[in-house]
């Protein structure tokens, strides 16, 4: 890997899952005060996560194996915040009916 | 009160005090990296060190024992067994570090012979503390071990949280053995040396302030056992189902075989996914539980951890996890910034909001949030990413310059360690270490000062919480 | 949504998700399974880095010649033990490497280097890498015409007993009082340490021979 590859992968590396939190929080937060356009703005993160996901499938010198798997966490980054708040619903409202 | 709960606010007491201590040596040996001949053979730069990382690991041990000593008398509604017993090997915890922080400002090194690692030092990073001092830590955690047990025992009652507890008491007293060894074999010292800066540290330790944090979750905001326990076990089983296998991220290059390349990269590149449904989860409980909350402090330092260490260990992990960008980036200022942050996230922002824990039920106020306590957290928050941004700053140049274009000589690292952006990042590190030290006077003011009665907070919380 | 929970845990593939006792299992189990994953490979990463094992050289390796060069099969830098090349011009036993091995790892520990150095990139980040210091170009380059040894071990041994009179910039190196003896055992440990196979760690590292220079 050239030096300038390895410092460009790194920081690639590093804005997609911050861009992946962006898009968690934003949801997340979005969904608690109910209001949509954070949720969309939520959306904006997820599609730059997506986006520098495939920067570094498509122009990073990182092995086959290594950017097949970041394209598996891309996919969880995706999944991972409605997944997750519906699970906290469920247990929240579960939780309440047994109290 | 429980007689234990005494107990806890002598060890959050030494906690604190030690915190002042790192962060004093973390301020002095920044100054070495812009002023390198200061104290020259005085006290070298790597005296100063091992007091700034030792004192990480005894602080941050020493608050989570205080916060078990704490909470489990209240979980268990009995107080804790052998209390005296604890009570008295505090003081020799106290005795144990005191001495061995004389040793190292007077002694700092040996000979080559028993006696050094015995009675001085023992060289190996974060286990510098000589044999004698180890069996002290290992004495003082034995009796701690004894007390969860015990009262477990006698009180007739596991919940989940203990359950996860006594269990987690095992890798804590196994995986620190590990401090002990001398192996001449240096590929073979490091493997173990691992367990236990990973496993302990992270992993045995993680387990046990995912406990602290459940017991402060149903203490401060009132969540219900169910899920706290529900969150528990999830947390253990991401934590440990990744942390024991992403052990391997160390094991790139110290000798072991290539198969670590795989299996490290693998699962420490799915860490971050876990504490993304932390984040969440996170906002979610800042939601349900706002209006209920009678701790503000808590409250904010808790939801805080989630964010910082999705960011320190996950942002910060992944962008040097896979072997290939790890090959430059290992053992530079890249790895101290990672290092700072993931530790601050995990543990630091956590054990600060069980400080707060206790003040609000020491000084019997119904509601705390006297607006004092934010210029500790905007302080403490932005000296840390401050610090970590300079280092990450002065480590990618070190990478760059140091590593992939000027291979790793000593040239190449003097060299590098004159750039303008290295230096740049590491003066940043010491004037964003001065506002963490700042943030940390304000923390401990803040704790130490009577609460004001906040009459309109303190009845709309009691409306909301009863 | 609302159908989760209420009553008896449902029974179904997974268990109901919002019972903790599924969640505890899956704690419990996943943690063994990995555990035992562990386990087969720390047997097997044991044997390997043992002296003598595939990737650690036996300690008489200070006996020989020590390069490091791009390996183009695995594609990365590899040790490559050459010749006869006897540390201070004696070759030693494998008792005598291994009494060497014990001393010099206690000079290491005893005079806490990783808290300024580090080893294989573990320690301390304020002083170079030592894991290649046998092979670095300043030996030759620096220190042995400041010092005036017609070697390199004789050199470091010259370095080490007195750092502090061979400034090399502003960050020096403190008199840490090795004895000759101490300071002898600790090159040969550094010079065993450059044989350990270490994946590739570091890279593009330029050893002291030209034509070891790496193929275009």
């Amino acid at each position: 890997m050239t030096p300038t590859a390895f410092v460009a992968t790194a920081l690639l590396m590093g804005a997609f899952v911050l861009a992946g939190g962006g898009y968690g929080s934003l949801y997340s937060v979005g969904r608690l005060q109910g209001r949509p356009r954070l949720i969309r703005m939520g959306a904006v993160c997820l599609v730059v996560a997506l986006g520098f996901a495939a920067a570094i499938v498509v122009a990073t010198p990182l092995a086959v194996g290594w950017k097949i798997l970041i394209g598996v966490s891309a996919a969880g980054y995706a999944a991972i915040p409605p997944l997750v708040w519906r699970y906290l619903e469920q247990l929240h409202s579960g939780g309440r009916a047994m109290r | 009160m429980y007689r234990s709960q005494r107990l806890s606010l002598r060890y959050y007491t030494a906690a604190i005090t030690l915190f002042g201590v790192m962060i004093l040596f973390g301020l002095l040996s920044a100054l070495y990296y812009v002023f390198p001949s200061m104290l020259f053979e005085v006290l070298n730069f790597s005296t100063s060190k091992i007091l700034h990382i030792d004192t990480l690991v005894i602080w941050l041990l020493m608050a989570f024992l205080g916060a078990v000593y704490w909470y489990l008398p209240q979980e268990l509604e009995h107080e804790v067994v052998g209390i005296r017993l604890a009570e008295a090997t505090f003081w020799v915890f106290c005795a144990v570090v005191a001495v061995v922080a004389v040793v190292f400002l007077v002694v700092q090194i040996g000979d080559s012979t028993a006696f050094t690692l015995w009675f001085i030092n023992q060289g190996r990073k974060y286990v510098e503390a000589p044999r004698w001092a180890s069996i002290g830590v290992v004495v003082v955690m034995g009796v701690f071990a004894y007390n969860v047990v015990a009262t477990c025992v006698k009180a007739r009652r596991m919940t989940g949280v203990t359950w996860v507890l006594v269990l987690d008491l095992i890798p804590l007293l196994a995986v620190y053995m590990d401090a002990f060894p001398a192996d001449e074999n240096m590929s073979r010292d490091l493997y173990w040396w691992w367990w236990l800066v990973h496993m302990w540290v992270e992993s045995t330790w993680e387990v046990l302030i995912g406990c602290i944090m459940a017991m402060v979750l149903m203490d401060v905001m009132g969540t219900s056992r169910r899920i706290v326990e529900t969150w528990l076990y999830i947390e253990v089983m991401l934590v440990l189902g990744a942390g024991i296998l992403g052990l391997g991220h160390h094991y790139f290059w110290i000798g072991t075989p290539e198969y670590w390349l795989s299996i490290g990269g693998f699962f420490s590149a799915l860490e971050p996914l876990p504490l993304l449904g932390m984040v969440v989860h996170a906002v979610y409980d800042a939601g349900e539980h706002r209006l209920r909350t009678v701790n503000r402090p808590a409250f904010f330092w808790i939801t805080t951890e989630a964010f910082l260490n999705f960011i320190g260990a996950g942002v910060w992990g992944f962008m040097m996890t896979l072997p290939q960008i790890n090959l430059f980036s290992h053992g530079t200022q890249w790895t101290v910034s990672h290092g700072h942050f993931a530790f601050y996230g995990a543990y630091v922002c956590g054990v600060i909001a069980v400080f707060y824990v206790a003040k609000q039920k020491t000084s019997g106020v119904a509601c705390l949030d006297d607006r004092f306590w934010k210029w500790g957290y905007g302080l403490l928050n932005i000296g840390m990413v401050g610090m970590v941004m300079g280092l990450l700053l002065a480590g990618i140049t070190q990478a760059f310059y140091g590593r992939a274009i000027g291979g790793s000589t000593l040239m190449a690292f003097t060299q590098v360690s004159e750039n303008p952006w290295f230096l740049s990042g590491i003066w940043a590190r010491l004037l964003f270490g001065i506002v963490f030290a700042a943030g940390y006077v304000a923390l401990v003011y803040d704790l130490l000062r009577k609460p004001r009665s906040n009459a309109v907070g303190a009845g709309e919380i009691a409306g909301a919480a009863t | 949504m609302d159908t989760i929970s209420v009553g008896p845990p449902r029974a179904g593939v997974g268990g109901d998700l919002a019972d903790p006792r599924f969640w505890a299992a899956g704690a419990i189990s996943t943690t063994i399974v990995m555990l035992i994953v562990l386990a087969f490979l720390t047997v097997d990463s044991l044997s390997v880095i043992t002296a003598g094992g595939r990737n650690v050289p036996a300690y008489d390796v200070i006996n020989r010649h020590i390069g490091y060069e791009f390996n183009w099969a695995r594609h990365r830098d590899v040790p490559v033990i050459g010749g006869l090349e006897p540390l201070f011009g004696q070759t030693v036993t494998e008792a005598e490497a291994a009494a060497l091995m014990e001393k010099g790892k206690l000079v290491i520990q005893s005079r806490a280097c990783m808290d300024c150095h580090t080893f294989f990139g573990n320690g301390a980040y304020y002083a170079p890498d030592l894991t290649k210091s046998w092979l670095d170009p300043a030996w030759e380059n620096i220190w042995m015409p400041m010092t005036g040894k017609a070697t390199r071990e004789a050199a470091m041994v010259e370095f080490l007993m007195h750092p502090d009179q061979y400034p090399t910039w502003n960050r020096r190196m403190p008199n840490l009082h090795l004895t000759e003896e101490e300071a002898r055992a600790t090159v040969a440990y550094l010079k065993w340490v450059s044989s350990v196979d270490t994946n590739g760690f570091p890279a593009n590292f330029r050893t002291t021979k030209p034509d070891h220079a790496k193929q275009p």
